[in-house]
């Protein structure tokens, strides 16, 4: 079914090199809406440098990014635009540390998508409900865990509507008793049809909620496919001593 | 000895409440010009135009290398002959401008503690956390309303125990204000005292009434500041 959904990002020969170091090689990837990705691979393979080319918080050095057809690296495009429906969740959670759950949630669709107060709260409680966090919404991030920052800030990310969300690490910053709350989270997002291109460790979230598994390394997509293949019979050797160290 | 703290009180007390609202009133504009002052320069040298940050950084540095009683003087008796004769230059006969010793005062309070306060906002801004910027970009703020809706707040907020010192500062540095002419608190006790000999009495007084305005304060920026950890 997957396999016929429209196209949402088609991204083709994407590189990027900071210097004389490339961390990003001829990369690949299409993405269709509804799909949830899972980019896996060793530090330093270059997994965030390519989640942030993507949402353009860096400049690709060579390649194209299309996204619903359109071509993201055109000098014409509205990159904040483009940007608010391509929502990102960050390892570090980085909520706004001035402003309490709720502000957190609402500033960017009061401002942006021009909502009135009452209604972007009254979104914003639906979503924190979905998170679980309806009881902490005038609390300030300062006082929250690791867990519950990670749920704000994908609640504050969906406030936006985006149509895909990125996650670079989301739970890596975490207490390992806190990944599940965040992982359900996720997963229930993902029953619910957003498309998402999520960077991870956790080799069992990609396994369960993957239409497809990546395997990157050194800057380049070494192996690609559907979580059985690549977690039960992975061709390349190097995905294989990859897993073989993981899945122990 | 024979001290007269009557005469002294009953003489140059009243004459140093006056006093009082000068000071105050001096430091309360030239606190708020100086914020001013601080944000638009700070946020000009983070500008990416190399022009404008040249002529801010040097403009901060004369600031900064030059006393401010130096300045004040300069303001007062040096700017006038210069427009003057920028005026007499255009045509004007006899232009003769004068600042008012109180407008002066202000003017040079707030520039000097301005390029100061510009430091302390500068180093504000730039250490906010860049995952801080980076998550309002990703959800769709433009660079120019990161910097206003996110990184400017905060940077404000993290300043605000640096600024209390610099309040605190300013309302003692007013004194400088008397080489000028201004009727702050140090001209009348001198004129006081030099009338009167009561030296001892006079001055003892205006030490007590500069900690009286500035001890209260000291006390309200540290419950601030304690406020200000918790929150954070
Ligand atoms: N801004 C930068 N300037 C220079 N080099 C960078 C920059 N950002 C990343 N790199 C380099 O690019 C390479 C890939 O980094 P990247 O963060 O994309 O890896 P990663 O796969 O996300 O690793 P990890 O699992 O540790 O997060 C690294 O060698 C890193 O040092
Ligand atoms: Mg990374």
């Amino acid at each position: 079914m997957i396999e016929t959904a429209p196209k949402m990002l088609e991204i083709s020969n994407l590189s990027k090199n900071y210097g004389q170091n490339h961390v990003l090689k001829d990369v690949n990837l299409t993405v269709r809406q509804g799909e949830v990705v899972c980019i896996i691979g060793p530090s330093g393979s270059g997994k965030s440098t390519f989640l942030r080319c993507i949402n353009l918080l860096e400049q690709p050095t060579a390649g194209k990014i299309y996204y619903r057809e359109k071509n993201v690296l055109d000098h014409s495009l509205n990159v904040s635009a483009y940007r608010q429906k391509v929502g990102m969740v960050f390892q570090g959670y980085y909520l706004f540390a001035f402003k309490n759950v709720i502000d957190n949630i609402t500033m960017a669709p009061i401002s942006l998508l021009k909502k009135s107060r009452a209604e972007a709260e009254e979104e914003a409680l639906t979503l924190l409900t979905k998170v679980g966090l309806a009881n902490k919404k005038l609390v300030y991030p300062a006082s929250l865990s690791g867990g519950q920052k990670q749920r704000v800030a994908i609640a504050r990310a969906l406030a936006m509507h985006p149509d895909l969300l990125l996650f670079d690490e989301p739970t890596s910053a975490l207490d390992p008793e806190l990944v599940g709350e965040v992982l359900k989270v996720m997963k229930n997002l993902a029953d619910e049809g957003m498309t998402m291109v999520v960077v991870t460790h956790e080799m069992s979230f990609a396994r369960e909620v993957a239409d497809r598994v990546i395997f990157m390394e050194g800057g380049y997509i070494v192996e690609q496919g559907k979580p059985t293949e690549i977690f039960e019979n992975p061709q390349n050797e190097r995905t294989q001593k990859f897993l073989a160290r993981y899945l122990k | 000895m024979n001290l007269k703290w009557g005469d002294a009180l009953h003489t140059l007390g009243p004459s140093l409440i006056q006093g009082v609202g000068v000071v105050l009133e001096a430091t309360i504009i030239s606190f708020l010009l100086a914020n001013l002052i601080g944000l638009l320069v700070a946020i000009c040298r983070l500008s990416k135009l190399k022009i404008s940050r040249g002529i801010f950084v040097t403009l901060v540095e004369i600031i900064r290398g030059t006393p401010l009683l130096v300045q004040l003087f300069y303001i007062y008796y040096v700017i006038p002959l210069l427009l003057d004769g920028l005026f007499e230059s255009l045509g004007m006969s006899n232009p003769n401008i004068q600042f008012s010793a109180l407008a002066a005062g202000i003017a040079g309070l707030s520039i000097n503690y301005g390029a100061y306060i510009s430091e302390v906002f500068r180093s504000a801004i730039l250490t906010i956390d860049r995952g801080q910027k980076e998550s309002g970009l990703a959800l769709g703020f433009s660079a120019r309303q990161v910097l206003r809706k996110i990184v400017i707040p905060q940077a404000l907020r993290n300043s605000i125990p640096v600024l209390g010192n610099y309040l605190v500062m300013m309302i003692k540095d007013t004194s400088l204000l008397a080489v000028i002419s201004v009727s702050e608190l140090l001209l009348r006790t001198q004129t006081y005292a030099s009338q009167t000999f009561e030296t001892i009495e006079s001055y003892t007084i205006l030490a007590v009434v500069y900690l009286i305005l500035s001890l209260p304060l000291s006390h309200i920026m540290k419950l601030i500041e304690k406020k200000f950890h918790i929150s954070n």
